[in-house]
């Protein structure tokens, strides 16, 4: 009885001096801003982050795990939320818990991962942080470790309840499946194609660049002059390359029918190796295997402007009646296509490298651009299964372009009305991108 | 033969003289005109400024002599601001005929800057491959890159401490004159390692990089001899960049000028044609 | 023979095609380690590339010696050079610089191949110039816009234009940014679609004259 009259007594003591302390400490601060207020309301009432969720990252190659937690009502910038970890599976003294991460308490949500809407944990208002191996941070594949949130203010610290998890790689990366839906969809459209043009002939508009290859060939004929043709910077991986070796074929098949020398100057072996054999058919199916040349394919330098030099230099000598160039270009681009204007020479260009259309457009006689270059092989075959490709390719345009239409008229409509609603739409088409 | 017509068909020598006197009057007597900041070279700059201290900055110097005089300065400046901010380089070269440039810049700036090879900075050299090694490189730097230039092994390099492959970079800047460049090391790179990267080009590759970066896929983009001459200003170290600035500024005034000219030629002559064919009629 | 040049290419090209587009999606280390071990390969062949390189253009150069070719002195100095090159290279072990001073390599890299590279890229402001003075002409609208477009850029590009004109430097910005950036970006769309339908195109085996033209 007496302890308690006792503590009774202190306790009304002890709450005087805090009512008078909290009246000193109210009275010094009162020139301090408000939030500083709300700090030292909170700091009394500190609790720790709630619903803490911590799994496996999906759809990575391992070493990672992501933390989800609901955010508090009075999160701030002043607030802050640490990443706590620790190795094995029993659980050791919250405390002592390695600390692995800081943030402010207002960033790192849901939102604000790059995660597309599918594979999205949680709802985007949530906190959400991704630990990943490396700077400093050790996450073995297979071991179990745990792993919880802190929140913190000043010098206090609320800690919630650790979580054990194992962090595993995956085989399937789902934040990419649209990409792969989209390469489906587009595959299928091209085989589509191809089959309704192997039925029926479909329309082919007329690219001036193409309908001038027989009359560069013919002018190169009569002068009896070379035809030089260029490949481009890149090696075989690159599609444009493979483009101008398919479009070198048609080109030597042509000369061979005419009896035109064709110098071939390469940057790459391998390209050089494909396009002599190349070279060598189109001779074949030109019924004039006797004039095919071994050298008419040759290596100069991979070096950008040795080799660029090397050509020239042979355009001054040699000559040639028609220069193509195809495939991919940087620098050299110009100094090869004025060079080649100088000699007085028919100049076709067919390029994707978009840098370097405005020096193919000024000094050539006619250029691709793009994916025409593509559509090359197509134009001179007319074969179904190339045209019905041209096809397939228009159609993905036709879409692309669709949905670029329907999500420009969205955005401006919620910007005009202040419309929030566009904003989802406009969110699902931004991850299915 | 018209004025007009002789005027349209001048020998080209006559043109590149007038490039020429103008490129070399003003390195010879410059002016030192004010550069305007753009925010590309900026987005580079401020992101170097808010890495802290240790952070891996790794520096490809995707370029061969050509490009010397557009890009050496840009890799002088971004070096001498790494260094300035203590981040540990790691820098390398995906273009053979770069790999001595690459070599003399580091070793000029760290020289500069009292850095010491293998703690402060390491300099990887060139590897065959071109965009592979920027997939091995993300895979396990050691295996791309067992030693470095000098010979030295890579592995416990204290500049590598606790750096195991391209995923461990807090920030990279390409500064590239072709392929493999910038481009490459977004596409193979950075969307599948996850860092933070900016970019650097020549002057005529730097509309073509516009796209990556409206998109965010990189965050600052240094073009061109402006770009440097931009770089240098905000570290306030007027370099050879600015100097060139003024050279540059004469030559496109140059071209500005012969374009008008043969407009105007130009119409001058179609007018001529007009009015013989009128008379012609 | 024809089965090793025709069908076994192809099935080679189907399946890796079909993998590695696969390994795309596949975030596991293995498929991780599968692409690094393909990407030495390619390094590997592409080294060996290279001798097949050299030995063509060292097969076409003398073949214009032993003929004396219009122009075979040229292919004397190429020989020269490249044999010697690859003697200082050699006995400097690759090293432009050991300890600071300069190898002989070095001093090859230095004064040879930086001021002749150097002096090839130069050339290109001479050739711009004259490209522009020829070609850039306002024959048409389109024509005019663009030539309105590249006077506007190429004045805010630089100093001298900016002080002149002040807004000058942002209207390019915005010409850059805004026109030209979605204008490349159309033709980057167009670009990836036929990447995209060409690679469709070989991995199917739909497109086979890259092996040598023909339809067997």
């Amino acid at each position: 009885m007496k302890r308690e009259t006792l503590n009774v007594k202190r306790r009304g003591c002890r709450a005087w001096v805090t009512l008078l302390c909290v009246f000193v400490v109210a009275l010094s601060q009162a020139g301090m801003p408000v939030f500083a207020q709300t700090d030292a309301q909170t700091r009394t009432a500190l609790a720790p982050p709630q619903d803490v969720r911590v799994f496996d990252t999906p759809s990575d190659g391992g070493g990672s795990l992501t933390v989800l937690w609901s955010p508090a009502p009075d999160d701030s910038a002043a607030t802050k939320y640490q990443l706590l970890l620790s190795e094995g599976t029993t659980a050791p003294d919250t405390a002592a818990m390695k600390v692995v991460a800081e943030i402010p308490a207002n960033q790192r949500y849901v939102r604000d991962s790059k995660w597309p809407w599918w594979t999205r944990p949680a709802a985007k208002e949530e906190h959400q942080f991704t630990l990943r191996h490396g700077k400093g941070i050790e996450l073995k594949d297979g071991t179990s470790y745990l792993i919880t949130v802190a929140r913190v203010l000043g010098d206090d610290r609320a800690i919630a309840t650790p979580v054990q998890v194992t962090p595993q790689p995956n085989w399937i990366n789902w934040n990419q499946m649209n990409n792969l839906v989209l390469a489906l969809l587009f595959g299928g459209i091209v085989f589509y194609s191809i089959g309704t043009a192997r039925k029926r002939e479909i329309f082919l508009r007329r690219i001036p660049g193409l309908a001038a290859v027989d009359e560069a060939i013919g002018r190169a004929t009569e002068l009896g002059k070379p035809i030089l043709y260029l490949t481009g910077a890149h090696d075989m991986h690159d599609p444009s390359t493979i483009a101008a070796a398919v479009i070198l074929g048609r080109v030597a098949k042509r000369a061979a029918a005419y009896g035109t020398d064709l110098l071939v100057p390469h940057r790459d072996p391998i390209t050089m190796a494909v396009c002599q054999e190349i070279t060598k058919q189109a001779y074949l199916e030109a019924g004039k295997p006797d004039l095919y040349k071994d050298d008419s394919n040759f290596f100069i330098t991979s070096d950008q402007f040795s080799y660029t030099a090397a050509v020239d230099g042979i355009m001054l000598r040699k000559k040639p009646a028609a220069n193509f160039f195809m495939g991919s270009y940087f620098a050299e681009a110009l100094l090869l296509t004025e060079t080649g204007a100088s000699t007085g020479a028919i100049q076709i260009a067919g390029t994707d490298s978009d840098h370097q259309l405005p020096f193919f457009v000024t000094t050539c006689d006619y250029t691709l651009i793009g994916e025409e270059l593509y559509a090359a092989s197509a134009y001179l075959s007319r074969e179904p299964v190339q045209v019905g490709t041209l096809r397939g390719q228009d159609i993905g345009k036709a879409l692309i372009l669709g949905v670029i239409g329907i999500g420009t008229v969205l955005a401006t409509i919620g910007v005009l009305f202040d419309a929030q609603w566009p904003q989802v739409f406009l969110d699902v088409f931004k991850d299915v991108k | 033969m018209t004025f007009a017509e002789r005027m349209l068909k001048i020998d080209r020598r006559i043109i590149f003289l007038v490039i020429g006197l103008c490129t070399l009057l003003p390195l010879l007597y410059p002016v030192g005109l004010p550069i305007k900041i753009s925010p590309e070279v900026r987005g580079v700059y401020d992101h170097i400024e808010s890495l802290p201290e240790g952070s891996v900055f790794l520096l490809s110097l995707d370029f061969d002599p050509a490009s010397k005089p557009e890009l050496h300065p840009q890799a002088i400046s971004l070096l001498r601001h790494a260094f300035k901010k203590n981040l540990r380089v790691v820098a390398l070269t995906l273009w053979v005929s770069g790999t001595g440039l690459a070599d003399q810049i580091i070793t000029q700036v760290a020289g500069e800057m009292g850095k010491e090879s293998g703690k402060d900075y390491v300099f990887l050299g060139w590897s065959p491959g071109g965009t592979a090694v920027i997939i091995n490189m993300g895979q396990d730097l050691y295996g791309a890159f067992p030693a470095d230039y000098n010979g030295k092994p890579t592995k416990g390099l204290p500049v590598l401490q606790g750096v195991a492959n391209l995923r461990d970079v807090n920030y990279a800047v390409s500064l590239g004159a072709g392929n493999p460049g910038v481009e490459a090391w977004y596409v193979f790179g950075k969307d599948k390692y996850k860092f933070e990267m900016g970019g650097g080009c020549t002057g005529v590759m730097a509309p073509g990089l516009y796209p990556l970066l409206r998109s965010g896929q990189i965050n600052g983009l240094i073009g061109g001899l402006r770009g440097a001459a931009e770089y240098e200003t905000l570290m306030g170290q007027k370099g050879k960049a600015i100097a060139g600035m003024d050279a540059q500024s004469a030559t496109h005034l140059a071209i500005i000028v012969l374009v008008i000219l043969c407009n105007i030629f130009y119409f001058s002559l179609r007018k001529q044609g007009k009015q013989q064919g009128y008379s012609g009629a | 023979m024809i089965f090793l040049r025709r069908q076994v290419p192809l099935l080679i090209t189907l399946i890796t095609g079909l993998v590695f587009a696969a390994q795309y999606y596949v975030p596991h280390p293995a498929s991780e380690q599968m692409l690094t071990s393909a990407t030495k390969w390619l390094q590997i062949i592409g080294g060996f590339a290279l001798v097949l390189g050299v030995s063509s253009l060292f097969h076409v150069h003398a073949v214009k010696i032993r003929r004396k070719e219009a122009g075979w002195g040229y292919s004397f100095v190429l020989y020269a050079s490249m044999l010697g090159t690859i003697a200082v290279g050699l006995w400097s072990n690759g090293k432009e610089a050991v300890d600071g001073a300069m190898t002989a390599f070095g001093w090859i890299y230095n004064f040879m191949m930086v001021p002749l590279q150097g002096t090839m890229f130069a050339i290109l402001a001479l050739f711009i110039a004259s490209a522009a003075y020829r070609s850039f002409r306002a024959r048409s609208r389109e024509a005019t816009v663009l030539l309105i477009a590249a006077v506007i850029v190429m004045t805010g590009r630089v100093p001298l234009g900016e002080y002149l004109i002040p807004i000058s430097g942002d209207l390019s910005q915005w010409i850059l940014n805004v026109l030209n950036a979605s204008v490349r970006r159309a033709i980057l769309i167009g670009v990836s679609l036929g990447t995209v339908a060409l690679s469709i195109k070989i991995i199917f085996a739909l497109e086979r004259s890259y092996l040598g033209g023909g339809k067997e």
